[in-house]
């Protein structure tokens, strides 16, 4: 079957009940109706992005087939339109942040930037090319990484956008990543731009390690590096920041993480799960406001989203794709991922991650001193604290969403997750019993079948 | 023309495991650490006894601690939870208590493992990545006072300043020592190689430290008496190389036999576990504070990302060294998985370029299946250097 014969459609059936649903509302107050929208994702974007559509079972971020949840389709449209919007706001004169994944943007936002992780830049070079099917797409995405290989090494796990912004495809203006325990590649990366053939402005937001939480001087330590981030940023974008510019942000922000904890409470309660892997991955993601580029239109499809799933809990709808009794997987680890929709047909489902799930679940104190309350929320992320500490939180973690098992996946190359994987599997099954896997994963939009085996093969046995 | 405290300083080795049971059997305590960036001259001064941990070169070590830790971690990472794991390594079995800084994050997660599987005692020193700004400095200052408290409670005692200032004084002698070992093993026709020097920096590791530094100065005496001053002058047709790049640990001798073997004269290297411990570091005053900044303030390990290409401090503390030991060409080493060199292995080399010094990496493990593609390269490399310095004479 060739690529075009196997694309993905959404039905017409399911326009008038879609196009009634709620606008995005956009950070600059701007907003698009979902006529709009249902538009773009059924003309526009099948024609400008076909890689998209394509509905190969090996394609890991293909679109979720559950059609009748509005919020999953808006997510995929904010996705696809990442490249329209972010140059068109960069345009208006909103400078561009490359940042690390899995933290908080407050700070970027407050300052008047729009804060973009590996994933996100990811995101918005895909949308810079045209017309490509996947295997095109695959194909030049591996090419432009090579180059970020061979600049600074083939060792490196993920290049975080180093090709492109080194070889001019996206205009980001300031690299400043919080540096953390996550991925030392991310901090050697950034330095690795001072010898590029570009330049451009590099911020290191030092993130100090070990029992970080309980230090009175590491908070003040961290503080001191957002005050100077704001001021960075904030030179840029024309912004002189003041204290109540992040409080505000932190107010905002802590709408989102506040919205996805309560969605995930609902989603781990019911019976059977409301939606499939994909899209509660994109839901619970969308607490952490970085997602798409605007944290206010992400807020605005997490509002809804959380309607729809108190709504399906309600009514025991269960997510499109998932086996009944599915078994329950909790993945930590590197920013790598099976493929959902292949898990669900192997009879599981992922029903939560460590990473982008860590910081969404540490709600910002909003009284006092805003950077000293960020500095210590982020200073108490689980995902960034010693081993054992890491450990408690993940376990409850799995209690509350009734995890079968945990998968741990690395990125080939994540130095620093592969150092904890052994330990902190070891740690869960102890203190649990629940069996525990750990897999090297190569970052790829199509994954292999070698690695899905071992995830099946784990399914099975939970079975 | 033999050195005779070389045979002096191997026999103390040989005796310091049986030396450090004893002490422990008095009553006396030992640090064993590990990473870069622990000052010795606390631990010293507060009376206990430092050790500095890790060995190379141990395939099967490597394996037994990759049970612990990934296989995506270096081997040097990977060997040192090998030794804790089989702890049959003399200093590991005395060590009381273990300190580790947050420099290398591979080796300080390695740590936390230790501390979990061995159930070792273990003290963290947290290190700045943002090290040259005054909040950096004044955070590691912070950290630094953590973690005396907790080695004065290893102790049983406060640090004294008097002790501090002695402390410092014999590290700043030890340092200065080795320093001038390294001329001489550069000079023209020194009796004293380059990986003898090694091996001594190697033995500071481990003997007690008064004692070091007073072998130091006999050895020192022995090579003036036979070279007078030493200058490094004529270059005497040797391929003269420097050795940079990720650790080279005690037993990991597989690039330096290499390199030796194809011809190459090893004059320097920058190294932490060579000379570089001893460079540019100015502890300016008897205090946590002074040991902080100078710390702090020495040559930035490459784990501390540095954002300026043209102020790097380890690139300047690089051009110096092969400067001062006339260094013709640079052999880059660089382990499976060390990030913070190899990330930096095709700048280094473009930034070398401009100096005239050509740059060979060496991307390598421990196990044996590469040594013969490294020694092809290696060759080359000695064999170009060798040419160009006769083609230099020739115009």
């Amino acid at each position: 079957m060739s690529l075009n014969e196997n694309f993905f459609k959404y039905p017409e059936e399911i326009k008038p009940e879609f196009i009634e649903t709620e606008d995005i509302v956009f950070r600059d107050g701007s907003r698009i109706s979902a006529a709009d929208i249902w538009h773009f994702m059924t003309e526009e974007a099948p024609v400008r992005y076909p890689y998209a559509y394509t509905n190969n079972r090996y394609y890991g971020r293909r679109l979720s087939g559950d059609v009748r949840l509005p919020s999953s389709i808006k997510h995929n449209y904010l996705m696809l339109t990442m490249n329209d919007r972010t140059s068109r706001a960069r345009e208006n004169g909103s400078p561009i942040i490359f940042v690390q994944g899995g933290q908080s943007v407050d700070p970027y936002y407050a300052a008047g930037g729009i804060a973009l992780r590996p994933a996100s830049t990811g995101a918005w070079a895909r949308g810079k090319e045209e017309g490509l099917n996947l295997r095109e797409e695959e194909m030049r995405s591996l090419d432009v990484r090579e180059k970020a290989r061979k600049a600074i090494s083939f060792e490196i796990c993920q290049t975080a956008g180093y090709e492109h912004i080194q070889e001019g495809n996206l205009p980001v203006d300031m690299v400043a990543p919080y540096l953390c325990l996550r991925c030392s590649d991310v901090g050697y990366g950034v330095e690795a731009h001072r010898h590029g053939k570009r330049k451009i402005g590099l911020f290191l937001v030092d993130f100090p390690l070990d029992h970080q939480k309980e230090k009175e001087w590491a908070a003040g330590y961290l503080a001191r590096n957002l005050h100077r981030l704001t001021r960075e940023i904030g030179k840029m974008s024309g912004k002189e920041v003041t204290e109540n510019d992040l409080k505000e942000e932190i107010k905002l922000h802590n709408k989102g993480r506040k919205l996805a904890l309560d969605t995930a409470d609902v989603w781990w309660s019911a019976s059977a799960p409301p939606t499939n892997g994909a899209d509660r991955r994109a839901i619970f993601q969308m607490g952490g406001m970085e997602l798409h580029g605007d944290p206010n239109a992400s807020l605005t499809v997490l509002k809804e989203a959380n309607k729809d799933i108190k709504e399906r809990v309600k009514h025991s709808t269960k997510g499109e794709g998932v086996t009944d009794n599915a078994r329950r997987l909790f993945v930590g680890g590197s920013c790598v991922f099976p493929n959902d929709f292949r898990t669900e047909e192997a009879g599981g489902i992922i029903v939560g991650n460590d990473n982008h799930w860590s910081d969404i679940s540490t709600i910002v104190e909003e009284t006092g001193d805003p950077y000293e309350k960020l500095a210590r929320a982020i200073l108490s992320y689980p995902y960034e604290q010693p081993i054992e500490g890491r450990a408690e939180w993940t376990i409850d973690q799995l209690k509350k969403s009734r995890s079968d098992g945990f998968l741990f996946l690395y990125n080939w190359g994540c130095n620093t997750q592969s150092a904890i994987a052994r330990m902190l599997c070891d740690i869960i099954h102890e203190e649990t019993g629940i069996p525990t896997l750990i897999i090297e994963h190569e970052m790829r939009g199509e994954q292999t079948e070698q690695l899905q085996n071992r995830v099946n093969a784990f399914i099975e046995m939970l079975n | 023309m033999t050195l005779e405290t070389l045979e002096k300083i191997n026999n103390a080795v040989k005796e310091r495991p049986q030396e450090l049971a004893d002490a422990r059997r008095k009553g006396r305590k030992v640090v064993g650490w590990f990473n870069y960036n622990i000052p010795e001259e606390i631990i010293h001064a507060l009376g206990l006894i430092p050790v500095r941990l890790g060995t190379g070169g141990n395939d099967r070590l490597v394996e037994i601690g990759a049970r612990y830790i990934s296989t995506k971690n270096c081997v040097f990472t990977r060997e040192l939870v090998g030794l804790f794991a089989e702890n049959q390594d003399p200093y590991i079995k005395n060590s009381d208590i273990v300190a580790a800084d947050a420099t290398c994050l591979q080796t300080y997660r390695a740590a936390e493992v230790i501390k979990h599987y061995f159930k070792i005692n273990i003290v963290i020193l947290g290190v700045p990545r943002n090290f040259s700004l005054p909040e950096g400095q004044e955070y590691f200052e912070k950290e630094l006072e953590f973690f005396t408290k907790k080695l004065e409670a290893v102790a049983g005692k406060k640090l004294d300043t008097n002790k501090l200032a002695g402390s410092i004084k014999l590290y700043n002698d030890i340092r200065k020592s080795i320093k001038e070992l390294y001329k001489y093993q550069a000079i023209s026709k020194s009796t004293i190689k380059w990986r003898e020097v090694f091996d001594v920096v190697h033995a500071g590791f481990y003997l007690d430290r008064e004692k070091y530094l007073s072998l130091l100065h006999e050895l020192l005496g022995e090579l003036r008496e036979q070279h007078g001053e030493p200058v490094i002058g004529n270059l005497n047709g040797d391929a003269r190389i420097l050795v940079s790049g990720s650790i080279i640990p005690p037993g990991d001798t597989k690039l330096i036999n290499i390199i030796e073997q194809v011809g190459g004269r090893i004059v320097s290297d920058e190294l932490w576990s060579g000379l570089n411990p001893s460079m540019n570091i100015e502890i300016r005053e008897a205090s946590i504070k002074g040991i902080a900044d100078g710390y702090i303030n020495r040559v930035p390990h490459a784990a501390l990302p540095y954002l300026d290409l043209e102020t790097d401090g380890r690139l300047k503390n690089l051009k110096r060294i092969i400067n001062d030991h006339k260094a013709q060409g640079v052999i880059f080493h660089t382990l499976r998985f060390c990030d913070p060199f190899t990330f930096k292995a095709s700048e280094t080399k473009d930034v070398l370029k401009k100096e005239g010094i050509p740059l060979l990496e060496i991307h390598t493990e421990y196990a044996g299946s590469d040594l013969e593609a490294i020694r092809t390269r290696a060759e080359a490399f000695v064999e170009m250097i060798k040419n160009k310095e006769i083609q230099e004479v020739e115009q």
